[in-house]
């Protein structure tokens, strides 16, 4: 059994194959059966795998062929499984299953259903591959596989340019990161020889020691990728608007697996990475400013979908704040449950627009509660998940994430409450921007009304994603024989208490000024500073503008000034004197004999001139 | 002795003997045909004559004249030139008015200037041998009695010629003074031994001066080019062809003759003042060319530059530790430049021959750019073998002005002449501009506008004849240049 | 006599094909495909008797027997001159690309509506011919002589079926390749003038030359010479210009044959002789030449990114890959050079089919302005499919071909010069915007719903399909590839040692 797990990536990819293929000349229903059917056959490869796998959990290493080999450089086609690796393909497949049957139904009325599923499987087996690879190089090409799919499925619709231009910003900047993780691959293959993840890891630990500069060089490098992909600071930017493709896209793509590469990323070579300490506080700081700002930028938002891309990027800081205090499972546990109540909250939101003609802006949507249950009752417990209500599965996971947090002792000493205290302002503003979702959208006053409701294709995911939801976090994931063992958490009853009110504190603060409208902003944000402090947040902290003044424009520009090609201003030159000398010489054939018979002579005396000179 | 003076001189005699016959013949009855009939005959008897005057080579036949493979070879080279030409000339005149017999003469007597000159040892026979060749030429530039171009070239080419040749003359007088002989070799053995006293070293300079002056005019190297693209323009297309080929090509063997035989590599002086010339012609004749749309006045613009290629073989001889090599490279060139120069000539008289009925006017010349284009869906054989001969002049591969370029330079860089390499390289990649440009002219799609098109109704047998010696010439021997490298290796001095 | 007649059997094909036209005008197109498939196929079959194990002996210059096929014949012995023809692996890859995308070029024109298709095609198989013998000729002469001839009937494809500026163009392909051309017959004829005055024998032969003495400044001077001649046709930065101008003008053909297979010509003179027969001036020049790389891959992607003529852009693009050939040239390690060999490949097909797009949308559109194109998608999915797969090749996606190239090229100069290959990977994003903006403008966005277009028949879909199975094919398990050319590298090592694999840079890069 455990040798077919090559089947596990193969599924989806035969099926994307057979859908490019056929392009579009298959029925419908064989196409949603076929896209949905593979990922949902894979779904249970794995299912059998991990069952097999689990009676005697040793790390499963499968080769199927030999990459490419020159010289010492010799990457296999080969994957590695341990429980790390399991974790990852259950979420990808499961939640990938879910979230391709609740597209059968969304997509219905596309023209371009099948393509549709071809670049959603071709994702999923990407994914695959890049949680299963057992080389960076393979790892490598997952990653840049995934994020080909994602640029297509973010220009999905590619009649509008707008769309066009989200997918090429989230491929380019993701590439960015690429390519320093192409350039780290590079340093560790020159330096350790090899790319294989377990040797190297162990090769690192025998060359280097901690604090070394290669080791935080090489860790940097691929934090590059990490930051890329998973839309963290400073190169963050793509994902909201990515949001421009399909929702259940953004759903599976955005939310619940790619964008988490970076976190596995991080986690698969944690061994360099506590190579180099200060690089792994880096990690944690990236993390935590990232969830500030996102969470702040999520609290301004009116577009359904921007505030959830925000809350994405603000939850996955906390994952790369998980890594960096060294809590390892806990990032990974709430990688693991993140894709469960984020999955929810797109698909439930996908939902309310699916019904709503498209309508994207939550003012204009409003009292949804009643005509809209299983929207609301998703977003609800999505919600509450989201922002950590005690007992819902994200409270379990990111609840030891903020513990680890204050015990954190690493480079910088009593940077650890800090590092709590931030996570802790993130948890507060994520309850409120997620209830303010919530009041807003589903209480109030109707503005819009539904034109339909969900199917089973769409109540169904919904229902098992509640679930999920609510009880994801009541078992623990098998993850401690891959890493470190972690210091056993013993925080003082005030800490937890405070960790675990201060998300119903946001809860509270929301219903008051979304719901009960007891308190009011606008005195504060009719302000001018406050206005343009809103203005600041909603833009996303103006990094947008930022790059595009520091890069975009640079580049533009200098393409424009040398698309004329200057360099071949230097052979036109010369080609310019050749024509010059051949007009001024032509102008010497005069056609007038006695000029002739003159230039003759004048040779005659240069020339006798010339060989006197010697005499 | 008698016997054998007369062998080894058959061939130009043949010519004398047959110039006489066709002369009787004019007095007698005039009838082109015939006229061309025995011309043609007697340059391929002539031919076959030089086959038993290679028996007796090398033979000193008086003072004057010097039958060796050296002058056999450029014998050949003339005497195939000088057939073609009437080959050609025969179509070309066929439709013009006037009476052709006389023109035939003046090409058997100038080729007859051509045998004398590349067997030329003594500076009398040099001059004898240039003035039979220039006075028929003359002539024959003015051949065709209507129109002024011609008339005007062969006056302005009579008169600079002239001066020229006085020149020349007077240069020899000096020489003479100075040195007391006129024979190449007692020139050399004079410079090279004597201790010259300095007003006679001063009279030696002067006349050297001069000498060059007098030949360089005749091989239009700058500065004494002025002439060329006048002449070559007016006069019709077989003599210009004639003109390039024969005259340069006799000229430049017995320059090299001379120079070998009196020496004159010893001279730095001499040496560099030659440099500077072939560097100048080669840079101002392709730069000349450029931009130029008459096809006569373009390919002399380029036969100026050709020449100035040609002078690295003479300047290199005294670098060379084998300089045979350089007799080898110069005679390489001269065959290639002559055949290929022959096939543009060709073409241009074999356009022009039949311009009866096209808007250009019944004693027109096809020589402009314009009036070629599209050549090659309406001519494709006349179209293929200008390709050829314009790629050979560019020096391009399988062409025969390839393994020339090639020639030239290995002895250059044996000899490391850098500048005029330098020279040779850049000219060389100008000129590709300008022959690309005909060849592109020629492969364009004729439009409907191009009504000066003139296409010769028929190919006649001759001008077959002469398409198929030439592309076969210019192609065999870019392949497979061996048999003639072997034969020019024993060609001495 | 089988290397000859891979080289008779096109030539007296093209004429075969001219001579055809004046049966029917369909037929020149059948005739030159099925030469280059019989000239292909009668390659294949012969290897078939070369000894399994021959491919992966390492070709010594001494002994014609470790070279999968070899042939000579005394040609002009007053120079030592000989028809000396021989293949090793590098060779041998490089022909069957050659073919293959002779091929392809040939049926890309088969419903372009140009006049005289049997001059055409007869061009085209010249131009193959031509550049067969470039890959297999060991004697500098006839190597010089393959390089120069193989121009003319290139040119004519330029000049008589190019588009409006095609006087241009082709003047200017010209006079660049034959002038540099010109630089280059002087530095063969140098060497071979030392080597005779060293050993008292004319000879041309790649074999006797490689070991020919001469001071360094001499050697520096040689080996610009020859350098110039394949950097201008790589091409290299700042050698590039000719290249824009002749891709844009030429006719889809002509585009398809001067990207897939002519600028391969430079590379592998690059390996085959600039390198070997210079090894201490050219590593002395190494970091120059590096640096002319990563130029060129920057400027060409920068340039790339400006241009609204899809063809033009496409030009660049090769620019910009053709630069990491030269890195993987002059980092001269195993990996860059299996790289940089890799990189030709792939360049090959990528490159080809994306003219092929830029042909057919012109021959549909009349217009190579993407400012006029958009939305292509709709009206044609299957194009814009094709477009997208090597869209992707090109800007260097894993799991095909030209990712493993670069990547390797990226890996071996990493060794050597790790600065630079920070500066080289940038390549990799501008690749992604050039790519990307290319696509959107021509396949995405808005469609014009007045036009009528026609999508991609089988024929063409064949002609991608073999690509696009080549591109996967070589990007999964390039290990055939890699294994043709490792004996070839490694008879080079002999030659010339390859750069320290590893352990170089552990100083430099902090």
């Amino acid at each position: 059994m455990l040798q077919t797990v090559w089947l596990i990536p193969l599924l989806p990819f035969l099926s994307a194959v057979l859908l490019m293929v056929t392009a579009g000349r298959m029925p419908r229903p064989l196409v949603a059966m076929l896209g949905a059917g593979s990922v949902g056959l894979s779904a249970v490869v794995v299912l059998l795998f991990g069952m097999q796998f689990m009676q005697a959990p040793e790390p499963y290493t499968l080769t199927l062929w030999s990459w490419m080999r020159v010289g010492d450089f010799a990457p296999q086609f080969s994957f590695y499984i341990d429980q790390l690796t399991l974790v990852m393909m259950a979420v990808i497949t499961g939640v990938g299953f879910l979230i391709h049957l609740y597209s059968t139904e969304f997509m219905e009325e596309d023209s371009d259903y099948s393509r549709y599923f071809a670049y959603m499987n071709m994702f999923v087996a990407a994914m695959l591959i890049l949680v299963m690879a057992d080389n960076l190089l393979l790892l490598f090409l997952g990653w840049e596989g995934v994020g080909v799919c994602s640029y297509l499925l973010v220009g999905f619709w590619y009649k509008d340019p707008a769309n066009g231009a989200a997918s090429r910003k989230a491929f380019v900047v993701t590439r960015v990161g690429d390519t320093a993780m192409a350039l780290g691959l590079l340093l560790l293959f020159t330096e350790l020889g090899t790319l294989q993840i377990q040797p190297m890891l162990d090769a690192a630990n025998n060359t280097w020691v901690s604090g070394d500069t290669l080791p935080a060089l090489a860790a940097l490098l691929l934090l590059g990728g990490a930051v890329g992909k998973s839309a963290q600071l400073p190169l963050h930017t793509w994902l909201p608007d990515a949001m421009a493709g399909p929702t259940p896209v953004s759903a599976l793509i955005h939310a619940a697996t790619m964008v988490t590469a970076g976190v596995y990323l991080i986690a698969r070579t944690h061994g360099l990475f506590l190579l180099a300490p200060d690089v792994l506080l880096l990690v944690a700081l990236i993390g935590l400013v990232t969830l500030l700002l996102a969470a702040f930028t999520a609290l301004n938002q009116h577009d359904i979908k921007r505030i959830l891309a925000y809350s994405t990027i603000s939850q996955i800081g906390y994952m790369f704040l998980a890594l960096g205090v060294g809590a390892w499972s806990s990032g990974i546990f709430h990688l693991m449950t993140h894709a469960f109540f984020k999955a929810l909250l797109f698909l439930g939101a996908g939902a309310v627009i699916h019904c709503l003609h498209h309508e994207h802006n939550i003012f204009k949507m409003g009292g949804l509660r009643s005509r809209l249950p299983v929207a609301f009752w998703s977003f609800l417990i999505g919600s509450a998940a989201l922002a950590a209500l005690p007992f819902t599965s994200g409270f379990f996971s990111k609840d030891p994430i903020l513990i680890s947090a204050f015990e954190y002792h690493g480079s910088i000493a009593g940077i650890g409450p800090w590092l709590w205290v931030g996570g802790l302002l993130g948890a507060l503003l994520t309850a409120i921007y997620s209830f303010r979702l919530v009041f807003i959208v589903f209480f109030g006053e109707a503005n819009t009304e539904p034109d339909r409701q969900p199917g089973w294709r769409m109540a169904g995911p919904l229902t098992l994603l509640c679930v999920l939801s609510l009880f994801g976090g009541w078992f623990a994931l098998p993850l401690a024989s891959v890493f470190p063992a972690e210091s056993a958490h013993h925080p003082s009853m005030l800490i937890e208490g405070i960790s675990i009110s201060i998300p119903l504190l946001g809860v509270l603060v929301a219903w008051l000024v979304y719901y009960q409208r007891k308190v009011s902003v606008s005195r504060f944000t009719d302000s001018p500073t406050g206005n343009s402090l809103r203005q600041y947040w909603h833009s996303g902290w103006a990094m947008d503008d930022l790059y595009d003044n520091l890069l975009v424009k640079p580049f533009v520009g200098v393409s424009t000034l040398l698309r004329g090609e200057p360099v071949d201003k230097v052979y036109n030159g010369i080609v310019g004197v050749c024509q010059l000398v051949h007009r001024g010489l032509s102008e010497s054939q005069t056609g007038k004999m006695r000029w002739y018979a003159t230039s003759m002579v004048f040779g005659l005396i240069a020339l006798i001139t010339f060989l006197g000179w010697g005499i | 002795m008698m016997a054998a003076a007369s062998q080894a001189l058959l061939a130009p005699l043949v010519l004398s003997v047959a110039s006489l016959a066709l002369m009787m013949q004019i007095a007698f009855r005039r009838h082109s045909y015939t006229s061309w009939v025995i011309t043609c005959l007697t340059l391929v008897l002539s031919m076959v004559a030089l086959v038993p005057m290679s028996k007796l080579v090398p033979l000193q036949v008086t003072p004057l004249l010097i039958s060796d493979q050296y002058s056999l070879f450029f014998s050949l080279l003339i005497l195939f030139a000088t057939l073609i030409t009437a080959l050609l000339a025969k179509d070309y005149l066929q439709h013009r008015a006037g009476e052709n017999e006389e023109f035939y003469l003046l090409l058997l007597l100038s080729s007859l200037g051509g045998l004398i000159l590349v067997s030329a040892t003594h500076l009398a026979s040099f001059l004898l041998g240039l003035e039979l060749l220039g006075v028929a030429l003359y002539a024959l530039i003015a051949y065709p009695e209507r129109g002024h171009l011609p008339l005007e070239a062969a006056i302005k080419y009579l008169i600079l010629s002239g001066a020229a040749s006085g020149i020349l003359l007077f240069g020899f007088a000096l020489i003479y003074a100075a040195l007391g002989t006129l024979s190449f070799v007692g020139i050399g053995q004079q410079l090279t031994q004597l201790e010259l006293a300095a007003d006679r070293q001063l009279l030696v300079l002067i006349g050297t001066s001069m000498v060059f002056t007098g030949i360089g005019f005749k091989l239009s190297l700058v500065p004494f080019h002025m002439w060329t693209p006048d002449v070559y323009h007016g006069a019709p297309s077989p003599v210009t062809g004639f003109l390039s080929t024969v005259s340069k090509g006799a000229i430049f063997a017995a320059l090299m003759r001379l120079f070998i035989d009196a020496q004159l590599y010893h001279y730095q002086g001499l040496m560099i003042a030659l440099s500077v010339i072939a560097i100048a012609s080669m840079l101002a004749g392709n730069l000349l060319a450029l931009q130029q749309s008459n096809l006569k006045r373009l390919l002399a613009y380029s036969s100026i530059a050709h020449l100035g290629y040609l002078i690295i073989a003479l300047v290199v001889y005294g670098a060379l530790r084998q300089p045979q090599m350089a007799v080898e490279a110069a005679g390489f060139y001269i065959t290639a430049y002559i055949v290929t120069s022959l096939a543009a000539f060709a073409l241009l008289s074999m356009l022009s021959s039949d311009v009866r009925d096209s808007v250009l006017g019944n004693d027109a010349e096809v020589d402009d750019i314009d009036h070629i284009r599209g050549l090659f869906w309406r001519q494709p054989i006349l179209a293929l073998m200008l390709t050829i001969a314009m790629l050979s002049l560019a020096g391009i591969p399988l062409t025969i002005g390839f393994i020339g370029k090639f020639y030239l330079f290995a002895v250059g860089i044996k000899g490391s002449l850098w500048w005029l390499l330098a020279a040779l390289v850049i000219g060389s990649g100008i000129g590709i501009y300008y022959y690309l440009r005909v060849v592109f002219a020629m492969s364009m799609k004729p439009q409907d506008s191009d009504q000066v098109l003139v296409v010769p109704a028929k190919l006649t047998l001759a001008a077959k004849l002469v398409i198929c010696i030439l592309i076969f010439t210019m192609l065999y021997l870019g392949v497979l240049p061996q048999p003639l490298m072997e034969y020019l290796g024993t060609v001495t001095v | 006599m089988i290397l000859p007649n891979l080289i008779l059997v096109l030539l007296v094909g093209g004429a075969l094909a001219w001579w055809s036209e004046r049966f029917d005008s369909s037929w020149p197109r059948l005739v030159a495909l099925l030469v280059v498939l019989a000239d292909l196929s009668y390659l294949l079959s012969s290897l078939t008797t070369v000894p399994l194990e021959n491919f992966a002996l390492v070709p010594v210059a001494a002994d014609p027997a470790s070279w999968l096929m070899s042939y000579q014949l005394n040609w002009i012995p007053r120079f030592g001159i000989r028809f000396e023809l021989a293949m090793d692996g590098l060779s041998l890859v490089l022909i069957v690309l050659t073919l293959v995308l002779g091929a392809i070029a040939i049926v890309s024109s088969w419903t372009e509506d140009n006049q005289r298709q049997g001059f055409f095609q007869a061009n085209i198989l010249w131009t193959l011919a031509g550049v067969v013998g470039v890959f297999l000729a060991m004697d500098l002469f006839l190597f010089f002589l393959f390089w120069e001839v193989m121009l003319v009937p290139m040119y004519l494809l330029i000049a008589i079926w190019g588009h409006e500026g095609k006087a241009h163009a082709s003047m200017k392909f010209f006079i660049f390749t034959q002038f540099s051309g010109l630089l280059m017959l002087v530095a063969i004829v140098v060497l071979a003038i030392l080597q005779q005055q060293a050993s008292g024998i004319w000879s041309f032969s790649y074999f006797d030359l490689l070991n020919t003495s001469m001071d360094s400044t001499v050697a520096g001077w040689l080996m610009l010479g020859f350098f110039i001649a394949f950097v201008v046709k790589l091409p290299g930065f700042p050698f590039h210009t000719w290249l824009p101008d002749a891709h844009t003008q030429a006719p889809t053909a002509g585009s398809v044959i001067l990207a897939g297979i002519l600028l391969k010509t430079g590379a592998y003179g690059l390996i085959r002789f600039t390198v070997p027969l210079f090894p201490e001036a050219a590593l002395e020049f190494a970091p120059i030449a590096m640096m002319l790389g990563v130029a060129g891959i920057i400027y060409g992607a920068v340039l790339a990114f400006g241009q609204s003529d899809f063809k033009r852009l496409v030009a660049y693009s090769s620019v910009s890959h053709m630069g990491f050939v030269l890195l993987g040239v002059f980092a001269w390690n195993a990996l860059a050079l299996q790289g940089a060999v890799m990189q030709m490949v792939a360049h090959g097909f990528s490159t080809a089919a994306l003219f092929m797009i830029a042909g057919a949308l012109q021959q549909r559109m009349h217009t190579r302005d993407m400012n006029q194109m958009g939305g292509l998608w709709q009206q044609m999915p299957r194009m814009g499919a094709v477009a997208l797969f090597f869209v992707l090749a090109s800007l260097g996606m894993p799991g095909l071909g030209n990712f493993v190239a670069e990547f390797l090229v990226l890996l071996g100069l990493f060794q050597v010069n790790p600065w630079m290959t920070v500066v080289a990977a940038l390549g990799l994003i501008t690749a992604a915007i050039y790519s990307l903006i290319m696509m959107q403008r021509a396949f995405y966005g808005k469609p014009d719903d007045s036009r009528r277009l026609t999508d991609f028949g089988s024929l063409e879909m064949t002609a991608m399909a073999v690509m696009i199975i080549a591109l996967v094919w070589l990007g999964m398990y390039p290990q055939p590839v890699l294994d043709l050319v490792q004996p070839v590298i490694d008879s080079l090592a002999v030659e010339v040692p390859l750069v320290a694999e590893r352990g170089v840079s552990v100083g430099a890069v902090q």
